[in-house]
C-alpha cells in the first residue's frame, strides 16, 4: 500500500523542509527585487504587456464610430454591443437640451409679463363698435379649439417628460413622479397621432388663405404695428399669422414625423435615428411652444378683440378696420357688416326664437 | 384601503346601480304606453319600426350634407368607444373575470390604440361642436356636458393606465367607469338604449300612416 510507504513523522519532517526552503527562497527574492528592478529600469525598457479585456472592450466600446460586428441575432443593430452616440445624446439632453430650454421658456414668459407691463393691453383705438363682422366659420373654430386642446395636452405631458425629474421630482418624490410620468407618456404617445389628423385638418382649411401676398412685407418690416403707432393694413391673415400658420404647419410636420418615429420604433429605425429623431422632436417642439405662447398671449390679454372671432366667430368692426384692413374695406364693400344685435340673434343670446337661420351662416 | 373599495364594493354597487337603472328607466317607457290609434292602418307599424330603426344609421342627404362634420364624429366616436369597450384586451379580461366567465377574441394592441384615438378625435370634435355651435349649446344642459366630461375623463384615465405599471391609475380609471355606471341610467347617456324606443316608435307611427319616414 503506497500510504504504508510513508511513515507520518517522515511526512511532517519532509513538509517542515518544503515549508523552510519555500520561506527562505522568498525572502531572497524579496529582498533582491528592488536591485533587480532598478537594473531593469536603467538598463532596458519595460515589456509592455497588453491587456486583452482592455483591448476587448475598447473595440466594443467604438470610441471612433459604429462598427457593427457580426451577430447570430436577427434585428436592427444586434452587432452593435454599445452604441457611443447613446451617451453624446444622453449628454446632450442633460447638459443642454434641459437647462437651456427651460431657460428659453422662462425667459419667453418673462418676457411676455415684461411687454405686457410696458405696452399693456393694446387696445382698439376707434373702440369696440356696435358693427361686427363674420370671421371664422363653426367648422374653422371647432379645428383650431381642437388643435389647440390636442397640443396643449401634449406640451403639458411632454414638459413633464422633459423636466419632470429636474423639477418635479423633489417635490412629489419618486412614488408619484414614476405615476405621472407614465400616465404622461402614454397620454403623449396616443394624443400624437391625433395632433396629426388635427393639423391636416387645419392645413387644408386655412391653407389658401395664408398664401403670401402682397402688402405681407410692409406689415413685417413694420412689426404688425408693435413698432410705432401707425396702423398697418394687412389682408384676413396679416404676415404674423400667416407666418405662423407656415411654422405651425411645418415645424409640426417634423414634430410629427418624428414623434411617429419615436412611438413607432418597428419599422427598423436603429438607435442613432430614434436618438436624432428625439432631439429634433425636442428642438421642433420647443419652438413651436415659444411660438404658441406668444399667440395665447396675444389671443387673451395682449390685444381687445383678438380673440372674439375664435369664440363668437364674429370680430368686431374696428379691430377689423386697424388689423386686417383690407379685409374689413373688402367686407364693408360687399355689406357684410351687421351689427350687435343681429349677432345676439344669430347666436341665439337673445331672442331664442330666431336659432333655425343661424346654422346656414354658423356652418359655413 | 380605498383601492380595495373601488375594487370589491363600489364596483358591485355601481353595477346593480346600472342594471336597475336602465331597467326601471326601459320599464317605464314600455309602461308609459301607447294612444290608440284609430284610425285604419295603411301598412304595417312593425315593418316601419325596423326599416326606421336601421335605416336611420345612415342620415338623411341633406342632414349628411348639412351637418357633415357631426355625422363623421358621431360615427368615430360611437365605433371608437364600442371597439374599446368591448374589444379592448384589458376589458375583455375585466368582463371575462368579473361578469360573463368568459372571454372573446380581443382587438390587437395597434387596432386597439387606433380605436382609442378615433374615439378621442370624434368626441373631441362633438364635445366643440357643443359649445360652440349656437343651437347645440343652447340645448345643452349640465347633464350633457356631466355625461360627456365623465366619459372624456373614462377613456383618458384609460389611456393614461396603458403601460398598466401602476395600480392607482387602473383604480383611478375604474373609479371614474364606476362614477360613469352609476350615472348613466339618469342621464341622457340613455341614448344607448333608448335610442331603439325612440326610432321604433317614429317609425311604426309613420308605418301606419303609410308615411315612408
Amino acid at each position: 500500500m503506497r500510504r504504508a510507504l510513508f511513515s507520518s513523522a517522515g511526512v511532517e519532517t519532509a513538509g517542515f523542509s518544503a515549508v523552510l526552503m519555500l520561506t527562505l527562497v522568498l525572502a531572497f527574492l524579496l529582498l533582491m527585487a528592488p536591485h533587480a528592478m532598478a537594473e531593469t529600469a536603467g538598463n532596458a525598457p519595460a515589456i509592455q504587456v497588453p491587456n486583452p479585456s482592455t483591448d476587448l472592450w475598447r473595440e466594443v466600446r467604438q470610441r471612433d464610430g459604429v462598427t457593427s460586428g457580426r451577430s447570430q441575432i436577427a434585428g436592427v443593430e444586434s452587432g452593435t454591443l454599445i452604441n457611443p452616440y447613446g451617451e453624446t445624446w444622453r449628454n446632450f439632453r442633460m447638459k443642454q437640451l434641459i437647462p437651456y430650454s427651460g431657460y428659453l421658456l422662462a425667459g419667453m414668459l418673462l418676457l411676455l409679463i415684461l411687454f405686457f407691463l410696458v405696452r399693456g393691453k393694446i387696445r382698439v383705438k376707434a373702440g369696440i363698435s356696435n358693427k361686427k363682422l363674420f370671421r371664422y366659420t363653426l367648422y374653422e373654430r371647432m379645428i383650431h379649439w381642437f388643435i389647440a386642446s390636442v397640443f396643449l395636452f401634449l406640451a403639458l405631458t411632454g414638459l413633464i417628460l422633459l423636466f419632470g425629474r429636474s423639477l418635479l421630482l423633489p417635490w412629489i418624490g419618486s412614488e408619484v413622479f414614476s405615476l405621472l410620468a407614465s400616465a404622461s407618456k402614454e397620454g403623449h404617445n396616443l394624443f400624437g397621432p391625433v395632433f396629426a389628423v388635427a393639423l391636416l385638418l387645419v392645413f387644408i382649411r386655412f391653407v389658401r388663405r395664408n398664401i403670401y401676398q402682397k402688402g405681407d412685407l410692409t406689415w413685417l418690416l413694420k412689426g404688425g404695428g408693435i413698432i410705432g403707432k401707425g396702423h398697418v393694413p394687412s389682408n384676413f391673415f396679416n404676415m404674423g399669422e400667416k407666418s405662423m400658420f407656415w411654422l405651425l404647419v411645418l415645424v409640426g410636420a417634423v414634430i410629427v414625423g418624428s414623434g411617429l418615429i419615436l412611438v413607432f420604433p418597428v419599422f427598423g429605425q436603429a438607435r442613432i435615428t430614434m436618438e436624432l429623431s428625439h432631439v429634433s422632436h425636442a428642438l421642433t417642439t420647443l419652438l413651436m411652444i415659444l411660438v404658441i405662447m406668444g399667440h395665447i398671449y396675444i389671443g387673451s390679454v395682449g390685444m381687445e378683440g383678438a380673440l372674439d372671432g375664435m369664440t363668437t366667430g364674429y370680430c368686431d368692426l374696428n379691430w377689423a378696420r386697424e388689423h386686417h384692413a383690407e379685409w374689413a374695406t373688402l367686407c364693408e364693400q360687399e355689406g357684410k357688416v351687421i351689427t350687435d344685435v343681429e349677432v345676439s340673434r344669430l347666436r341665439g343670446d337673445g331672442d331664442t326664437q330666431q336659432h333655425a337661420a343661424t346654422s346656414a351662416q354658423e356652418t359655413g | 384601503m380605498i383601492g380595495e373599495l373601488i375594487d370589491g364594493p363600489f364596483w358591485y354597487f355601481s353595477l346593480v346601480v346600472f342594471c336597475i337603472g336602465v331597467l326601471f328607466r326601459l320599464i317605464s317607457i314600455l309602461r308609459a304606453g301607447l294612444k290608440p290609434d284609430l284610425a285604419v292602418p295603411r301598412s304595417g307599424g312593425s315593418t316601419g319600426a325596423l326599416r326606421n330603426l336601421f335605416s336611420r344609421f345612415i342620415p338623411r342627404r341633406d342632414v349628411a350634407t348639412r351637418g357633415r362634420l357631426t355625422f363623421v364624429a358621431g360615427y368615430l366616436f360611437h365605433i371608437g368607444l364600442f371597439a374599446l369597450l368591448f374589444f379592448a384586451r384589458p376589458h375583455v379580461d375585466f368582463i371575462a373575470e368579473r361578469i360573463t366567465g368568459f372571454s372573446w377574441p380581443a382587438l390587437p394592441y395597434w387596432a386597439f390604440i387606433i380605436s382609442a384615438e378615433i374615439a378621442f378625435i370624434g368626441l373631441l370634435l362633438l364635445w366643440l361642436h357643443r359649445l360652440l355651435h349656437p343651437v347645440t349649446r343652447l340645448l345643452s344642459n349640465a347633464d350633457d356636458y356631466i355625461g360627456t366630461g365623465l366619459v372624456f375623463l373614462v377613456m383618458l384615465t384609460g389611456c393614461l393606465a396603458l403601460a398598466q405599471a401602476f395600480e392607482p391609475l387602473r383604480l383611478l380609471h375604474l373609479f371614474l367607469a364606476e362614477l360613469l355606471l352609476i350615472y348613466f341610467p339618469f342621464s341622457s347617456l340613455m341614448h344607448a338604449f333608448t335610442f331603439v324606443f325612440s326610432r321604433s316608435y317614429s317609425g311604426a307611427v309613420m308605418g301606419r300612416k303609410g308615411v315612408n319616414a
